[in-house]
C-alpha cells in the first residue's frame, strides 16, 4: 500500500493535495481580529485559500 | 482571499499588521482544516505546507497549487486571478 502511495506521489511529481473537482471541506475558524469565518460565508463566490507555514515569514 | 496557518489569533494579528494585509488570516491551531486540505499530515506538524486552493462558486476545488517558493506562489496566484 505504501509503495503504491509513494508511486502515486512521485508519478504526479508533487505532494498529495485535494484535486480539482473535489468538494472543498467546510470550515469555521477565527481570523486575526477574532471574528468567526466560515467557508459557507462565501457561498456562490470564488475563494482563494492560502496556507502559509508561519506568521512573519514572507509569502 | 483567505490566509490560513497554525498560528494563534494574536500571532496572525501581528503578521497582518506588519504586512498591511487587508484579507482575513485564519487560525487553525488544531490543524483540523489543514488536515482536511492535506496541508499537513498530522495534528502535530508545526507548519502548514505552502498550498493554495482556488475554490469555485460551486464549492468545489478549481485549482490546487503547491509551491515552496513564495515568489513562484505569488506568480501562480496572479495567473489564477
Amino acid at each position: 500500500m505504501f509503495r503504491h502511495l509513494w508511486g502515486e506521489i512521485f508519478r504526479k511529481g508533487r505532494r498529495p493535495m485535494l484535486e480539482p473537482g473535489d468538494v472543498a471541506p467546510p470550515f469555521e475558524l477565527q481570523d486575526h481580529e477574532g471574528r468567526t469565518v466560515r467557508l459557507a460565508d462565501f457561498a456562490g463566490k470564488r475563494v482563494l485559500l492560502w496556507f502559509y507555514p508561519k506568521a512573519a515569514t514572507p509569502g | 482571499m483567505l490566509g490560513i496557518s497554525f498560528d494563534s489569533v494574536a500571532e496572525n494579528r501581528a503578521f497582518a499588521e506588519a504586512q498591511g494585509y487587508t484579507f482575513p488570516l485564519l487560525s487553525d491551531p488544531t490543524r483540523s482544516v489543514g488536515l482536511a486540505y492535506k496541508a499537513c499530515d498530522s495534528a502535530q506538524e508545526p507548519y502548514a505546507k505552502r498550498f493554495t486552493y482556488v475554490i469555485g462558486r460551486d464549492g468545489r476545488i478549481e485549482q490546487a497549487i503547491d509551491t515552496k517558493d513564495p515568489g513562484g506562489q505569488a506568480a501562480a496566484l496572479l495567473r489564477s486571478l
